[in-house]
């Protein structure tokens, strides 16, 4: 799932200061799920908003809020309340997914993000989210016990450990643990260490985002066109 | 589990309903013979609102006094807090609650009472239960009594020190002022007929009851020491004089031989209890028989009565024969003897109660004849009351087996439907149906629950109570009356979630105390076993959850009312979890809150998430004081952390956007001491700059 993770108040407020009609998107998706953006996000942030304003001896300033299922499918934005165009801006607190999704529907509009998105990530315990999918684009998860070596290795090596591995811990800090390390642990408890002493070629970083423009996953049979731009 | 499954647009059109958030009946309304919302009136208590709570038990009781004292509170024997650690006293609050309106209980009169004039023969339970409905529906009715009082079986044959006759005359007062005429020392088939009733009203009702006893064929039977049980508790009912000596023998193990036997030990005699049935099969029920034991009733079980001895022409003893069955395999009374297995049981009088039977003197100079067989009386159909002569309706104990005052009211309350039916010149159809209830709790639930012992009823000792008149059982003191009111769990009342917003997120699941939602495509709750504790409705990112049986937006609009009500200049929303509270503080009665705060009591603050402290911000509050009970105090086992957490949080929240964070302030204390929440308001006002 996406993670996202509200910005700091005094970045929202500078960006909003400049409108009176104020929509505060919440989205139902995986910021729901991580509990940063959804229907009660919205209603918190805008309360705070109102409150900000009301401080600032701003009378003229108006919080909506509204929550669609997804930010990220054309479908659900039929079912907004209200066009977003019709607010003087648009705070989502989607992924940066939703916000540039939301902002292409409606030309018109400011949409403006209220969420800085960080990672992909799992629940690990109440409360806890944590990254376990960098989204290179050439998945390595096979030959490293499941562990994500651009995620977990401060450097992203796909061939480790470096020489700045010490007693399981990074170079990089010694609170953060050796990604390299955790996979040869585990692949030493798999029996499988030959994938650890094998040499992988260089990363194709082709695949991840560099000079391609943005990155596109087609479901041929899904289409009902092929031409779209670039 | 019921099979709701909410979405956006049905709750947008909930506007002026709750259909789809109405709680589900919990175990004991059903059980309730005239289905008394036994959870709405233990809430109103338990937030000590005993008006609302007495107008509750009044809509559906009539005899809501005498139910609070005598009643076989079959509520009670369904409460799903007996799979916890004991069923909730119902009955005592109810008593408590009742008590405390006295004789200023509302009445609500019909507007217009012009229609049919209804005649009612016999003022009991049934027929009082129907003259109340039937004057509530507009009707005009007339209830004949062949006692010089009213009341029934609990004015004439229940003793006093069960049911003294001052609260059996709040319930008949209140049921007149409704506009029942009722006349006594007339009794019908003597001193009028039904025929005559006939022609003065357009419908009768009989509704004697089992006013006779039953009585044994015994050899020596009809010596005047053998009394028939209403006989003698009738005469104990009016201050008859009674000659019982002083060794009594009360033939029967039922309900009313106890009463006889008790009351025949208040009147000086050594009694002994002598049944067919064994412990496990008498009739009585059990709590009757310990009470009775510890007032020195003896019980002789599986003996049957052969012969009233009389030496000289005094009751020397009672011949007795052993019991080999009571009930033949089909579980059919049939007792059977074993006559080589007698002896004499010494006594020098003997009370036969062996049950009662309808007194057919009604029906003499009128058309209604009683039929050959049993109970089943001159044709009458169980289903529309109806007796063979139309207009004549029958009701209560003649009609039904025998059973208890609340029985007899609905039997009553369903005869008034009928009655209504038939005057209306409609066909009569009764539907008993009722709407889907709830069923027991799960072990594993029950397991995780507080544990919060049952208040026991005040009592007199059984050597001091053995000796005189006086109540037994004592009125609960109120703040025994709260603390049991706060144990019934609200069953039924557990959150709904609104499908099309779940975003299956786990969150719910995480935070409730009881493991009870099952996320799957959505989140689930178990109304069944949902606590209502609103834990999850506090964190649900979703807005997914809703609460059934209030209106969603209802706390934040009492916030802006109390807010609006306060004087200029510095205000504080004190959120106060009210369940050790006492009643005159959560009504607002108490000492007044400091200048400026306003106090909303709250059964828990369990429900109580960030959203609604900002909001009370919003509406205008200064501060905001949230006052919780210390960890492990609260009926709910996680309310003090999370409200910790949750003020830490809008405290977080106020300083992101340059506002005070002591304007959201947390305060661990008991409610139950209303000079500590004082103090903590007052210091809270004075934190508050500006």
């Amino acid at each position: 799932m996406i993670v996202a993770d509200r910005k700091p108040m005094e970045e929202i407020l500078a960006m909003l200061a400049p409108y009176k009609r104020v929509l505060v998107l919440a989205c139902g998706g995986c910021v729901t799920v991580c509990v940063s953006g959804g229907e009660k996000q919205a209603d918190l942030l805008a309360s705070q908003l109102k409150l900000a304003a009301a401080a600032a001896g701003r009378a003229d300033v108006q919080f909506d809020v509204d929550c669609i299922t997804r930010q990220c499918d054309r479908e659900f934005a039929a079912m907004l309340k209200k066009p977003l165009d019709q607010y003087d801006a648009v705070l989502s607190i989607a992924c940066g997914v939703g916000v540039g999704f939301m902002s292409e529907l409606a030309p018109q509009a400011t949409v403006l993000p209220g969420l800085n998105t960080t990672s992909y990530d799992a629940s690990t315990a109440k409360g806890v989210w944590q990254e376990y999918c960098g989204g290179c684009g050439d998945c390595l998860l096979a030959e490293t016990g499941g562990i994500c070596p651009i995620v977990r290795c401060s450097k992203g090596l796909t061939n480790g450990t470096c020489g700045g591995t010490k007693t399981g811990k990074c170079e990089v800090s010694k609170d953060m643990d050796c990604g390299w390390y955790l996979i040869f642990k585990k692949l030493q408890a798999a029996g499988k260490l030959e994938l650890y002493t094998k040499v992988r070629p260089a990363k194709k970083w082709s695949k991840d985002r560099n000079g391609k423009g943005a990155r596109r996953l087609t479901h041929k049979e899904l289409m009902e066109t092929e031409e779209f731009s670039k | 589990m019921r099979d709701v499954d909410l979405t956006s647009a049905a709750m947008a059109k909930l506007t002026g309903t709750t259909e789809l958030l109405d709680r589900e009946w919990a175990p004991c309304r059903n059980a309730c013979p005239v289905h008394a919302d036994v959870r709405a009136y233990l809430e109103a208590a338990a937030a000590g609102d005993f008006v609302a709570a007495a107008e509750i038990i009044r809509r559906d009781i009539p005899f809501a006094s005498i139910c609070g004292r005598i009643c076989h509170h079959p509520c009670e024997q369904n409460c799903r807090r007996a799979d916890v650690e004991g069923a909730v006293a119902i009955r005592e609050v109810k008593r408590f609650v009742v008590e405390g309106l006295g004789a200023s209980a509302p009445v609500h009169k019909a507007i217009l009472q012009n229609k049919a004039a209804v005649a009612i023969v016999g003022a009991g339970p049934a027929g009082l239960a129907a003259a109340l409905d039937l004057a509530k529906l507009g009707y005009r009715p007339t209830v004949f009594e062949k006692f010089p009082v009213a009341g029934g079986i609990p004015r004439t044959a229940i003793p006093k020190y069960r049911l003294p006759a001052d609260v059996v005359k709040q319930d008949v007062d209140w049921i007149a002022a409704h506009g029942v005429t009722i006349v006594t020392g007339v009794e019908i088939g003597k001193d009028k007929t039904i025929a005559d009733l006939q022609k003065q009203f357009a419908a009768v009702l009989v509704t004697t009851g089992l006013a006779k006893s039953r009585t044994l064929p015994l050899p020596g039977a009809d010596h005047p020491r053998v009394l028939p049980v209403l006989t003698f508790l009738e005469a104990v009912a009016f201050d008859q004089p009674l000659d019982i000596g002083k060794n009594v023998l009360v033939i029967g193990g039922g309900n009313v031989a106890v009463d006889a036997a008790r009351s025949a030990v208040r009147l000086g005699a050594r009694v002994q209890m002598m049944m067919l049935e064994d412990e496990q099969e008498m009739p009585a029920w059990w709590w009757e028989q310990h009470e009775a034991k510890d007032e020195g009733v003896t019980f002789i079980h599986r003996r049957g009565p052969v012969e009233i001895v009389v030496k000289g022409g005094k009751i020397t003893g009672l011949k007795h024969r052993k019991v080999t069955r009571v009930f033949d395999e089909a579980k059919k009374f049939s007792p059977t003897y074993d006559d080589a297995d007698q002896a004499v049981a010494a006594c020098d009088a003997v009370i036969l109660a062996i049950g009662q039977m309808p007194d057919l003197g009604f029906l003499a100079g009128c058309d209604v004849k009683p039929d050959a067989n049993g109970r089943v009386l001159f044709g009458i159909n169980k289903a529309t009351h109806e007796t063979a002569v139309a207009g004549v309706f029958a009701a209560g104990e003649i009609v039904t087996p025998p059973g208890s005052a609340v029985e007899a009211c609905a039997s009553g309350q369903r005869a008034a439907k009928a009655i209504d039916m038939f005057l209306s010149g409609k066909p009569i159809v009764l539907n008993d149906a009722t709407p889907p209830y709830i069923g027991t709790i799960d072990a594993q639930t029950a397991d995780k629950l507080i544990r919060c012992d049952r208040n026991p009823t005040p009592t007199e000792p059984a050597d001091v109570r053995a000796k005189n008149w006086n109540e037994f059982e004592h009125t609960f003191p109120e703040p025994t009356a709260l603390a049991e009111a706060r144990r019934c769990m609200s069953c039924g009342s557990g959150a709904e979630v609104v499908v099309d917003k779940c975003a299956a997120c786990q969150t719910c699941f995480r935070v409730c105390p009881f493991d009870i939602p099952k996320v799957t495509d959505v989140a689930r709750i178990d109304s069944a076993l949902c606590q209502a504790c609103g834990l999850c409705m506090a964190a649900c990112p979703a807005n997914a959850i809703v609460p059934k049986g209030y209106e969603p937006h209802a706390l934040r609009d009492r916030v802006k009312s109390a807010v609006g009500k306060l004087p200029a200049g510095k205000k504080v929303v004190a959120f106060i979890n009210g369940f050790h509270a006492d009643a005159a503080s959560w009504t607002g009665k108490a000492d007044p809150a400091p200048a400026g705060v306003a106090e909303i009591y709250l059964s828990s603050i369990s429900r109580l998430g960030p959203a609604e402290i900002l909001a009370a911000i919003e509406a205008g509050a200064t501060g905001v004081l949230v006052v919780t009970e210390p960890a492990g105090a609260d009926r709910y086992p996680t309310t003090m952390r999370k409200a910790h957490a949750y003020v830490t949080r809008v405290r977080t929240m106020l300083k992101e956007i340059g506002l005070n964070p002591d304007r959201a302030q947390l305060a661990v204390r008991t409610a139950a001491n209303r000079a500590v929440v004082v103090a903590a308001e007052r210091d809270c006002m004075n934190s508050l700059i500006r």
